[in-house]
């Protein structure tokens, strides 16, 4: 039974994609795994994520563009955190994240334990609201 | 007879049973090893499901039957199976155990998603992108494609359309002031409140339908119903005057006075008659603009006639002001008010709009002055001791012969604001105007700062005594994590460079526990007062809004 709700985590790199659905994993979060923007969009219905790690630069539609078509999802958008894998050092990167609706941003290389925090403080915002 | 047959690793009794319930269906059962081999050979296979719980094994299924266009429904013994399904995208996966009804649902829909084997993710993501183009995601009404559809055959039954053009015309710098978000909350608002008011109307349903251009205007077509008199233009008018009504209502409501004021709906009327030579999209898409125009010139006399109240209110000095109170963050002490200068006359009651029609008019300075000599009067007249008095000054207006350091008895109560939005063209020249203000004791804040791509630099040319936050990165501040660590940097830089931030546009608890909690130094906005004309003093017992 699931009692964590799903994480789908994005990121077209196969091994960091698997690095980070061990470690959520063992924390008892179902994850799935999708290895481009157009995958992730493919499976964002059926898997339903409460939470999406995003990677940024990926091949093809990148983080950016998922993160506002998910946004923009008409039952599902509203409710999930984007949560973007991508370093946003200036000022610039934060507006533009904002622009396309994302939620939070972790920083690569990846730190787990904070990517831990960093899952737990969205999905509790997320139970706050409802 | 031509059968299908459905593969399978399965040997429960139901999928027979399921089988029946399509038409001429038959099973072959494999084990879990030899199903992919299967795919390759067995005869009329439309559909394979799997039960096989090896993750290896299962994938070899569904890239064998991808790989010849087949879909594939996965029987799930768990979440982790369940997942494993979605990723390899299976077209269907169900939970075991299941019933005949369920599989033989399954299979159906299966059929119907199934893609040709070699159609690359894309065309998914882009079979999803078509499906939302359908429908706004934002007010979930049905895009034109769809309603042109819906309206064919009423509109070939009766031979004529009426085309209503509701344009929805907010001031540009919404956006601006208040961010996307906000302009987002308030279309979202007026779409219910449409929907409400037809499904409330006797003309709604087939009759009168909605549209949605996807920005923010909407298209209502009225088609005479079979048997009844077409409406008349006088019906259709008093129609869309209630439904002005009902909307603007809606809106202040949910949004308050403020953005209220910064919305106009304006409507235009064409009618389309069916022609069978002429393809239908095209006759109406030539009614909608023809009533766009006619909604248009309604906006131009609009917009005329405000420039007129504008000289009026300029020639009897009919501006007052409102103060909002700004206060210190930890103690809700009232630290100092914000002027915000209204027209007296209800078409000028919102600044932005006073402003914008005399920016069109050429009368900014002008109206400049009355606003600045109004809002000093309260120096006198409504400041408590020690407070201090904010006020708005474009940096065009510095270009003003008349404005002066002298303007004030007192400059150092006064903050003069200036917007980080504005382009200042010569900054040099205007760095010497500040220079020379400054000495004078006046003290300046930067207006809106942050609500740009330029960051932090551009604020310390300025060198503020105060940096206002933009209220696009308050809103809701609470749960987006990426405005809070703006919000932390710029407070670092401000205690950095001895300035105070302000957090304006404060409205509800969470986000005034939010910037408190990231250090901001003065908070201003609804949560804790609404802007008055008489100012109170002290600390105020704040209770949170219902």
């Amino acid at each position: 039974m699931d009692t964590l709700p799903p994480i789908l985590v994005v990121d077209d790199n196969h091994d960091n994609a698997e690095i980070i659905r061990q470690y959520l994993e063992v924390r008892g979060y179902p994850i799935t795994v999708a290895y481009s923007g157009d995958e992730a969009l493919a499976v964002f219905d059926q898997v339903k994520p409460a939470l999406v790690l995003l990677d940024v630069m990926m091949p093809g539609r990148d983080g950016w563009e998922t993160c506002r078509l998910m946004k923009q999802h008409p039952t599902l958008g509203r409710k999930v955190r984007i949560v973007m894998v991508t370093a946003l050092d200036e000022w610039s990167d934060k507006r533009e994240a904002l622009q396309t609706g994302a939620d939070d941003y972790v920083e690569k290389p990846f730190d787990l334990p904070k990517l831990a925090t960093t899952v737990q403080r969205n999905l509790a915002m997320l139970s706050a609201a409802s | 007879m031509n059968q299908s047959t459905l593969l399978t690793d399965s040997g429960d009794p139901q999928i027979t049973d399921a089988l029946a319930q399509l038409d001429a269906w038959r099973a072959v059962v494999v084990p879990s090893q030899e199903v992919a081999r299967a795919i390759g050979h067995e005869r009329g296979v439309r559909a394979v499901y799997v039960t096989a719980e090896s993750p290896p094994t299962l994938r070899e299924i569904v890239e064998c039957a991808h790989a010849k266009g087949l879909p594939v429904i996965v029987g799930c013994k768990d979440d982790a199976a369940r997942r494993r399904a979605i990723e390899l995208r299976a077209e269907e996966w169900l939970r075991l155990p299941t019933d005949a009804e369920e599989i033989a649902g399954r299979v159906r829909s299966a059929i119907m998603r199934q893609l040709p084997g070699d159609a690359p993710n894309g065309d998914r993501a882009e079979r999803a992108e078509q499906a939302q183009m359908l429908y706004d995601f934002m007010t979930g009404l049905p895009t034109l494609p769809v309603m042109i559809e819906r309206m064919r055959p009423q509109i070939k039954e009766r031979g004529e359309l009426v085309v209503v053009y509701f344009n929805f015309v907010r001031y540009s710098k919404i956006e601006e002031i208040y961010g996307w978000e906000k302009l987002d909350a308030v279309l979202e608002t007026t779409a219910a409140g449409v929907k409400e008011f037809l499904d409330g109307h006797s003309m709604q349903a087939s009759r009168v339908m909605v549209s949605y251009t996807n920005d923010d205007d909407f298209i209502f077509f009225h088609v005479p119903p079979a048997g009844e008199a077409r409406a008349s233009e006088q019906q259709i008018t008093t129609l869309v005057g209630r439904l002005q009504e009902h909307v603007a209502q809606r809106i202040e409501v949910a949004h308050g006075e403020d953005i209220a004021a910064l919305f106009e709906i304006y409507v235009g009327l064409a009618r389309v008659y069916y022609n069978p030579k002429l393809r239908l999209e095209r006759l109406i898409y030539r009614g909608i603009r023809e009533a766009a125009t006619a909604a248009k010139s309604v906006e131009e006399r609009e917009r005329a006639r405000r420039v007129d109240d504008l000289r009026t209110s300029l020639r009897d000095r009919a501006v007052y002001v409102d103060y909002h109170p700004i206060v210190v963050a930890t103690t809700r002490q009232i630290f100092g008010y914000e002027a915000l200068a209204r027209g007296v006359m209800r078409s000028l009651r919102s600044p932005e709009v006073m402003f914008d029609v005399a920016a069109e008019a050429d009368m900014i300075w002008e109206l400049s002055r009355l606003c600045r000599s109004r809002a000093i009067e309260g120096i006198e007249t409504r400041l408590g001791p020690g407070e201090l008095l904010f006020i708005n000054v474009d940096p065009h207006d510095f270009a003003d012969p008349a404005f002066t350091e002298a303007e004030v008895k007192d400059p150092s109560r006064v903050v003069i604001e200036i917007t980080e939005r504005t382009a200042i063209k010569d900054y040099p020249k205007f760095r010497e105007r500040l220079k020379a203000f400054r000495a004078q004791g006046y003290r300046f804040a930067v207006d809106d700062a942050g609500s740009g791509y330029a960051g932090l630099g551009s604020i310390a040319n300025l060198e503020p005594d105060f940096i206002k936050l933009d209220i696009s990165l308050i809103n809701a501040i609470d749960s987006n994590f990426i405005k809070q660590n703006l919000v932390e940097s710029m407070v670092k830089f401000a205690n950095d460079h001895g300035a105070q931030v302000i957090a304006e546009g404060v409205e509800r608890s969470e986000e005034f526990e939010t910037v408190k909690s990231l250090g901001v130094h003065l908070v201003q906005g609804f949560f804790l007062h609404r802007p008055i004309t008489a100012p109170v003093s002290g600390v105020i017992a704040v209770s949170p809004k219902a």
